[in-house]
């Protein structure tokens, strides 16, 4: 074999209206070889180039940028924000990921191939043949310890959590139990600490040992990483104060009567308050079975609000 | 109305092979069909020129021009397609990385004969307990050399293919001679 001759005609592609999936052909293979590296160093923030995409950086366009490197036409896209499908953010992600793929979408956790999330994991488990997205605002857990993201890389290459651990014991300190609400700290693989981005803490047990593939994306701070399936995540704690989720466990869902299972509050106009789903497609299928239409509802990591082991 | 947007074959192939290698790589030792046969598809979906490459095949070699990615020593390339491996000596050099940066360990392709040969058990993430498998092809002494040079997160991660078929290593697989 030899080199072909190049010429103007070999080098160039044939004329398109736009590079499928909007980004181009180059910044596709960056994120595929940062992808790559993030699955193969569990939790370790790989930094990319971030491009730009028709959407403000911190509105998701780190996991745009993932899934628009995933997508292909028969691929299933469901879009999320804080576990809803109707928010202004997932609605326009949704639409511009339909309309530069052609892709299918749904709001039903079983039928997607391709999760974006902004900050809730569904309450249906997903599969082996699922892939999760999760936007990420701020990729470094040690930020709030280390402000200095030179001195913080140094911290994790040296696997020096030291004063994350304190972070936490000056919390338990102070007030009682960990105020750590969302983003918990979580240490992958027995090496790396992460943030798994700003899911609730009842969310984090179900990254632990997961039959799906994880990919975390921030756009605005260029970092991407990842938690493969079956793979260690456990929330930094001591071994005398548990991890504790929310106390959901016992709340109803008003509109759909779901129970044990990550709630909104809606504060009512007498002072109390009324819960909903926050899974808001879970919660439309409750909705529809207690009307008697037929659907699927998938299994659950938690059940009766218990995490299911 | 708006029409959809409808992939070239180009982008097609690049697509569902990465698809094929970042599934590999999430289930080592978990066997997986890439589009075609060979190494080209994988310079088509992740080459370019911000690369630097060793490749050791003479036949792959116009491919790897082609995309415009720099030609480099083994020491100092994050793409490094080996063919067939028949000679450990010069894989010491491979790159891995730092602490700091554990995205500059490379990402290797070595052909190999998957399903036969010497039987290993693998455990890590991306593994429920252990799967045991065959890899056939590679030269004695390759398994411990790998131990030897990967000190996580420091190491280089690799694809085995056979045929039309992959097989992902990462770094962070444990990897026993049974």
């Amino acid at each position: 074999m030899s080199v072909t001759p190049q010429s103007l005609k070999t080098l160039s592609r044939a004329w398109e209206p736009m590079s499928y999936g909007f980004l181009d052909a180059s910044a596709k293979r960056e994120m595929r070889r940062k992808m790559i590296k993030a699955v193969a160093v569990p939790g370790c923030q790989m930094p990319y180039a971030s491009r730009e995409v028709p959407m403000a950086r911190g509105w998701g366009t780190g996991g745009l940028q993932v899934s628009l490197t995933l997508i292909r036409p028969n691929m299933r896209i469901k879009v999320i924000d804080q576990g809803a499908d109707d928010s202004v953010n997932a609605a326009s992600i949704r639409h511009f990921l339909a309309r530069v793929s052609g892709a299918p979408t749904t709001l039903d956790t079983l039928q997607a191939d391709l999760i974006q999330s902004r900050h809730r994991i569904p309450e249906e488990k997903l599969n082996e043949d699922q892939i999760l997205v999760l936007q990420v605002p701020n990729p470094e857990p040690l930020r709030p310890v280390q402000p200095n993201m030179s001195v913080a890389r140094q911290m994790h290459a040296d696997a020096d959590y030291g004063r994350m651990w304190l972070q936490l014991y000056e919390q338990i300190v102070r007030s009682g139990r960990v105020m750590q609400g969302a983003s918990y700290p979580s240490m992958v693989n027995g090496r790396h600490v992460m943030t798994p981005s700003p899911i609730p803490r009842w969310d984090v047990p179900k990254l632990n040992m997961a039959q799906h593939l994880t990919i975390l994306s921030a756009g605005r701070e260029k970092r991407i990483f990842a938690v493969p399936p079956y793979t260690r995540v456990e929330p930094l704690v001591f071994d005398d104060v548990p991890y504790k989720v929310e106390e959901h466990h016992d709340l109803t869902c008003s509109r759909s009567g779901a129970k044990g299972f990550f709630m909104n509050e809606i504060p009512q106009e007498d002072g109390s308050s009324a819960y909903e789903l926050s899974d808001s497609g879970f919660g439309v299928k409750h909705i529809q079975q207690g009307i008697g239409d037929a659907v699927t509802l998938g299994k659950t990591w938690y059940e009766n609000g218990e995490m299911v082991e | 109305m708006r029409t959809a947007p409808t992939p070239s074959r180009e982008e097609t192939r690049a697509n569902a092979t990465f698809e094929a290698l970042i599934w590999s790589m999430s289930r080592p030792g978990r066997l997986r069909d890439l589009p075609e046969r060979g190494e080209a598809q994988i310079i088509e979906a992740l080459i370019d020129r911000e690369c630097h490459v060793f490749c050791a095949d003479p036949l792959l070699m116009p491919k790897v021009l082609e995309t415009g990615a720099r030609i480099a020593a083994l020491a100092g390339a994050d793409h490094v397609f080996l063919g067939m491996l028949t000679d450990l000596d010069g894989l010491k050099s491979l790159s891995t990385g730092s602490d700091l940066y554990p995205d500059g360990g490379a990402s290797v392709v070595i052909r190999a004969r998957l399903g036969e040969g010497s039987r290993l058990r693998l455990t890590g993430p991306g593994i429920e307990t252990e799967e045991c498998i065959h890899i056939g092809g590679v030269p004695e002494g390759f398994w411990s050399l790998r131990r030897d040079l990967i000190q996580y997160p420091m190491g280089f991660d690799v694809f085995f293919i056979d045929g039309a078929r992959v097989l992902g290593l990462p770094r962070s697989t444990k990897v026993e001679m049974l």
